[in-house]
């Protein structure tokens, strides 16, 4: 875990042992140096909006990668990734939606609203460590991201 | 509320709506009736008014309507009776009636019709008008009661598929983090404990993944159901192909022969065609024969149907377990026999009987099994045999 400014990856998930199993497949690929967990749909509204108990947040240390759980409480996954990509100042922030639903309209909504990829988690445990392992490599290390660079970011905010 | 005597003090109470502007005539067919044993008790009418007020405040077991009023047909009175919705039958007692009238009056309604030279008739014709009645009642209900049924059925099957949703759907979460944590107690407590504990871990871990695979079954039958999949033309032979495809590994490693003849197109959801052909075939590739293990696919018309079948020279089936192998969760070996979780011919049946066709198996034990199923036939294929597309479309086959 880490302090709120560094983050890497802004993991929402509500069920502990999910998280354990989740941050455990991470710190296998030693991933987990720069993650910050939040329990919650709201948490994680606060958190990317830099309101609430994020408020001394800045929008200039966006995570890299946001893995969304669907099921959450206070707010749904599906709503939190609608308010993530309707706002310019969040709408560029990669979102996975890591979830156990397999459910076409669950994939569907996802899309439209703008999620950046959709994985539904293996329930076979070896399949899972793999796919956090490529997901969390692909998005943290091969992929090249404007918010990389947070002033290439705010030269193309309106 | 009509057509049924009013809770009269004998079964043979009978209360008459008498549309006859002749005084004498009536009385004459009111004896008639009592003569027959009827308790008759009603109202003699003679203009289109009185015919309108009494149907609104009498329901009447008979009308009996004179053909020709001066001022009323006695064919006007049965519209009346529909316009108020009701049931109660009529009956043309007339004087002179020729027969091509007489049939006419028939074809529109009217139960009967009695000659008033031939009074002697009208009870006759007045029990059996009843009688009429009380049989379309019964049937009227017996539909009702049907229809109930029917939605009823289709409500708790409806609830039952939203049940295995649900159960799979919410049990597999739980089940992920068992199965998960016994292997990451494997993975690191192997061999650091005693023999018996490793064990008992990889037990857990056996347990945990053969519940998941049953679950995942159960959410693959449920779905069958569920789906909004419209059904569209869907080319049998390139379902085979796919399905060859997905099981070349199985079938190359077994050394099965598949042989396929030209099959139709069909009005079905791709998907679901796959997945039947998968499981039917897949099943014939597990319980192969040791020797030369063949399957041929056919398809033939029969009617206004398909009939596929999928033939093997496998183990087969004895007769008392052929009904038993389309059950869900039906197994008839032992899982290190054979493995699986006896769900796969429990879709195939559900696939099949949601597109409206039937299942069943032609097989002997030790000579191969031959699973047989039909399709409604739809569209054109390829061997020029036309059927009617739009008569298809119109009974669509995927009923939700």
């Amino acid at each position: 875990m880490t302090m709120q400014g560094e983050v890497d990856i802004l993991l929402v998930e509500d069920n502990p042992d999910d998280l354990e199993l989740t941050l455990h497949a991470l710190r296998r690929e030693h991933l987990a140096n720069n993650i910050f967990t939040v329990r919650d749909g709201e948490e994680a509204v606060e958190f990317l909006f830099c309101t609430g108990r994020f408020a001394e947040r800045s929008f200039n240390q966006h995570p890299r990668l946001v893995l969304l759980d669907l099921k959450l409480p206070k707010l749904t996954g599906l709503e939190v990734l609608k308010l993530v990509k309707n706002d310019p100042r969040t709408k560029a922030v990669p979102v996975v939606i890591l979830t156990a639903s397999r459910e076409e309209r669950d994939l569907v909504a996802s899309y439209n609203l703008g999620a950046n990829s959709y994985i539904q988690k293996p329930v076979d445990f070896d399949q899972f460590r793999e796919i956090v392992k490529t997901t969390g490599l692909y998005w943290i290390v091969i992929n090249q991201h404007p918010l990389s660079n947070p002033l290439s970011m705010a030269a193309t905010q309106p | 509320m009509t057509g049924a005597p009013q809770n009269g003090s004998s079964q043979n109470r009978l209360r008459v709506l008498l549309i006859e502007d002749s005084p004498a005539d009536a009385e004459i067919e009111i004896a008639e009736l009592r003569r027959a044993g009827f308790d008759v008790a009603g109202d003699v009418v003679d203009t289109r008014e009185q015919v309108r007020e009494r149907l609104k405040k009498n329901p009447y077991d008979i009308i009996l309507a004179d053909y020709s009023l001066p001022n009323f047909r006695g064919m006007d009175a049965l519209d009346m009776v529909r316009e108020s919705s009701l049931t109660t039958p009529l009956i043309l007692v007339t004087g002179a009636l020729n027969s091509e009238t007489a049939v006419e009056c028939v074809k529109q309604g009217a139960m009967d019709y009695v000659l008033k030279d031939h009074l002697a008739r009208l009870p006759i014709s007045v029990r059996r008008a009843l009688e009429e009645v009380r049989l379309r009642q019964e049937r009227a209900r017996a539909q009702e009661q049907l229809a109930n049924k029917v939605e009823e059925l289709a409500r708790s099957n409806c609830d039952l598929e939203q049940f295995a949703y649900v159960a799979s759907h919410d049990l597999q979460e739980p089940l992920r983090m068992v199965a998960a944590y016994t292997q990451l107690l494997s993975e690191r407590y192997q061999g650091k404990l005693d023999s018996a504990a490793d064990r008992y871990i990889s037990y857990a871990v056996e347990g945990a993944t053969r519940m998941q695979a049953l679950l995942e079954d159960l959410l693959a039958f449920s779905r069958v159901g569920r789906t909004g999949a419209i059904p569209a033309p869907a080319d049998v032979n390139a379902a085979i192909n796919e399905v060859l495809k997905n099981l070349d590994l199985a079938l190359k490693e077994h050394g099965v022969t598949v042989t396929c003849h030209p099959l139709p197109t069909i009005l079905a959801d791709r998907f679901q065609v796959v997945q039947l052909f998968q499981n039917l075939i897949g099943n014939a590739v597990k319980f192969r024969a040791k020797r030369n293990p063949c399957i041929t696919i056919s398809a033939e018309p029969k009617g206004r149907e398909w009939l596929f079948s999928v033939f093997d020279n496998g183990i087969g089936i004895a007769e008392e377990h052929k009904d038993l192998v389309f059950k869900i969760f039906q197994r008839l070996h032992t899982r290190t026999e054979y493995p699986g979780n006896g769900v796969g011919l429990a879709i195939c049946k559900k696939i099949v009987e949601h597109n409206g066709g039937r299942i069943w198996v032609e097989s002997e034990l030790g000579h191969g099994s031959n699973f047989r199923f039909t399709f409604p036939a739809a569209v054109a294929d390829k061997a020029g045999k036309t059927e009617d597309y739009e008569l298809c479309t119109q009974n669509p086959v995927g009923r939700r």
